[in-house]
C-alpha cells in the first residue's frame, strides 16, 4: 500500500447508517444526511464546483443506510457514452508475437447508494475531478466513438490508486503481428468493467488487446478482463449496455 | 311480406345501369365491414408491431394497410356486383384533366412524400436545417402531404413536401460530434501565441463539453484593418451545442480579459495632408 496522505481524512468507501446525522467528507465535496421527521431524512452534497444539491428520502424505518463506493467515470459533465479513451502518457513498444501487462490509472467516479431491502439504489454520484473529466472522440467526427478522455499514467499494481480520482485496472497487450507495435491508447466500452474498493482504494476489471490481423487489416482487439479480487464490489450506477469488445484500427 | 319478398323487391328497383338498391345495400355492408376490418388490423399493427419500428415508417405502413384494405373492399363490392367502369373513365377523362390541372401541387406534394419517405433524408426526432428557408428544429413527421418541424422556438411549422424533397437539408444530429466556431480580434501589439494559449487554458478549464480529442483549433484568418482576427474552433457531443456555441465567445473575452490582451474596437488612423 502507499503511504498515508491527508486525503486519508476523507470519508472511506463502504457502508454507512444514519441514525441522526452523518457527515461525508470528499476531496472539495461535502455530502450531509439529516434526520428531519420520524421517518424522513434530508441529504445535502456541495461539490467541487460549489453545485447543491439536496434531496428529501422518506424511510420506512428509523435508520437510513446508504453505501459509497467507486463508480464507471461515465457520468461527468453528462452521460454521453459508455466507452472511455485511455491516453498512456508513455507510449509502450511490443516486439513481434511478444506480450506485456500493465497496470495504469483509470478514472472514477463516486457513487452514493441508498440501500433498500439490501439492494442498492443510486442515490446521487459525484466526481471528485471535474477540470479532467471530459469527452474525447476516437474516429472521424461523423463515424467516430464519442468517449470519455484521460490522460493516464502507469501504475505500480493495484494498491497504486489515487483515492476517490483514479482507480487502477490491469491491461494485458498481445502482439500476434509479424511487427513490433508501439501502442499509445486504447479505447474500450467500460460498461462491463465492474469496481471494487477497500477503504479509498479502487480496482477496476481489466482489459486484455490483442493486435491481430484480420485479412490484411492489422486491427486492437479489446475484451474485457476480469480481476480476481477479495476487495468489495461496488454496484452498477448506470445501466450497462450490451458491448463488451471493441475493435480499434492501427495507425 | 317475407323477408324474401322484401330482398326481391330490393333487387328489382333498379337505380341507374342495373345498380338496384340490394346491391347498394350489399355494397355498403361491405365497405362498412370492410372499414371495420381496416381499423381492426391498423389497431392491431400499432399495438403489436409499430413499436419495433421507426416512427416514420410505422405511420405510413399504417396508411398503407387502413386504406390497402379499404380499397380492397371496394374492388370486392364492384366486382361482385359485376359493375362496368368503362363508361365511367371515358366519360372522366376530361373531367380527370381537369382535375389534374387544379390539383397539380396535391399530387406533386403526394409524390414528394412518397419519395421523402423512400429515400428518408432525415427522420422523426432527427434535428435539421433547411437553409434555403432559413428554418432549424426538430423534425415531427413527414406526412402524405406536408412535413412538420417544430422550431427552437417552440412553434411548429408545415412544410408542403414539394418544397422539403427539393431543398437542402442539413442533419445536425447525424454526426457523433459537432463543431462550434468563433472569431475573435486581438491587438497588433499583442502576441498571437499567448493569446491562443490563454484562450485554450480557459476552454479546456470552463467548458466542460468542449472535446479534449480532436484538439481546440486556432487559425489565424486574417490582418484586418484594426486587429488580427483568430478563428477558434472546437468540438462538441452532438446534442450538446447549447453547451458550447452560446459560451465560447463569453470563454474567449473573459480568457483575454484575464491576461490584458486587448480586443480593439475598428480604428482608422487620419492623417492630415498639411502635416
Amino acid at each position: 500500500m502507499s503511504e498515508e496522505t491527508p486525503q486519508s481524512n476523507f470519508s472511506k468507501y463502504g457502508l454507512y447508517t444514519v441514525n441522526e446525522h452523518l457527515e461525508l467528507t470528499l476531496p472539495d465535496t461535502l455530502i450531509k444526511f439529516e434526520r428531519i421527521g420520524e421517518n424522513a431524512f434530508s441529504y445535502f452534497r456541495q461539490d467541487s464546483e460549489g453545485k447543491i444539491i439536496e434531496k428529501m428520502i422518506p424511510s420506512k424505518s428509523n435508520e437510513l443506510k446508504i453505501e459509497l463506493t467507486p463508480i464507471r467515470p461515465l457520468n461527468y459533465p453528462a452521460r454521453r457514452t459508455g466507452y472511455v479513451f485511455l491516453k498512456f502518457d508513455k507510449e509502450i513498444y511490443l516486439s513481434q508475437n511478444s506480450a506485456a501487462s500493465i497496470f495504469v490509472h483509470c478514472p472514477i467516479e463516486i457513487g452514493i447508494f441508498l440501500i433498500h431491502d439490501s439492494e442498492p439504489e443510486s442515490l446521487d454520484w459525484i466526481t471528485c475531478n471535474p477540470l479532467n473529466s471530459r469527452f474525447g472522440l476516437y474516429g472521424p467526427p461523423d463515424t467516430g466513438t464519442l468517449c470519455r478522455y484521460a490522460e493516464v499514467s502507469l501504475a505500480t499494481d493495484f494498491s497504486d490508486s489515487i483515492p476517490y480520482v483514479e482507480g487502477v485496472m490491469k491491461i494485458v497487450i498481445e502482439n500476434d503481428l509479424e511487427s513490433g507495435q508501439t501502442v499509445s491508447k486504447v479505447i474500450f466500452p467500460i460498461t462491463d468493467n465492474s469496481l471494487y474498493y477497500e477503504d479509498s482504494k479502487s480496482i477496476l476489471d481489466g482489459i486484455k488487446v490483442t493486435l491481430k490481423k484480420r485479412a490484411v487489416v492489422s486491427i486492437a482487439d479489446v475484451q474485457t478482463d476480469t480481476v480476481s479480487t477479495d476487495w468489495i464490489k461496488s454496484p452498477t450506477w448506470e445501466d450497462s449496455t450490451s458491448n463488451t469488445s471493441m475493435e480499434m484500427g492501427l495507425e | 311480406m317475407t323477408p324474401m319478398d322484401f330482398l326481391q323487391g330490393l333487387s328489382e328497383m333498379e337505380i341507374i345501369g342495373g345498380l338496384t338498391v340490394l346491391s347498394l345495400v350489399l355494397g355498403a355492408i361491405i365497405m362498412a365491414l370492410g372499414i371495420i376490418a381496416a381499423k381492426i388490423a391498423k389497431l392491431i399493427f400499432f399495438k403489436y408491431y409499430a413499436p419495433t419500428l421507426p416512427q416514420d415508417t410505422a405511420k405510413n405502413f399504417g396508411k398503407i394497410i387502413y386504406f390497402g384494405i379499404i380499397a380492397i373492399s371496394f374492388f370486392i363490392f364492384t366486382s361482385v356486383q359485376g359493375l362496368d367502369f368503362s363508361g365511367l373513365l371515358v366519360a372522366g377523362g376530361i373531367f380527370a384533366v381537369v382535375i389534374g390541372f387544379a390539383t397539380q401541387s396535391v399530387v406533386s406534394n403526394l409524390i414528394s412524400g412518397i419519395f421523402l419517405m423512400i429515400e428518408k433524408p432525415a427522420k422523426h426526432g432527427d434535428t435539421i436545417q433547411i437553409p434555403d428557408m432559413g428554418i432549424s428544429g426538430t423534425l415531427l413527421d413527414i406526412g402524405t402531404f406536408s412535413s412538420r418541424i417544430r422550431k427552437f422556438d417552440g412553434t411548429v411549422i408545415r412544410i408542403p413536401n414539394e418544397k422539403f424533397f427539393t431543398s437542402n437539408i442539413r442533419s445536425l444530429t447525424d454526426s457523433t460530434v459537432r463543431r462550434a466556431e468563433a472569431m475573435v480580434g486581438i491587438a497588433y501589439k499583442d502576441d498571437i501565441e499567448n493569446a491562443i494559449s490563454v484562450i485554450k487554458n480557459e476552454i479546456q478549464l470552463t467548458m466542460p463539453f468542449v472535446l479534449r480529442i480532436p484538439e481546440p483549433e486556432f487559425r489565424v484568418e486574417e490582418l484586418g484593418d484594426s486587429s488580427v482576427d483568430i478563428q477558434v474552433l472546437v468540438w462538441h457531443p452532438r446534442d450538446d451545442w447549447s453547451q458550447a456555441q452560446p459560451h465560447l465567445l463569453t470563454t474567449i473575452k473573459r480568457a483575454l480579459d484575464k491576461s490584458g490582451i486587448e480586443i480593439p474596437f475598428p480604428q482608422r488612423v487620419v492623417w492630415d495632408a498639411k502635416d
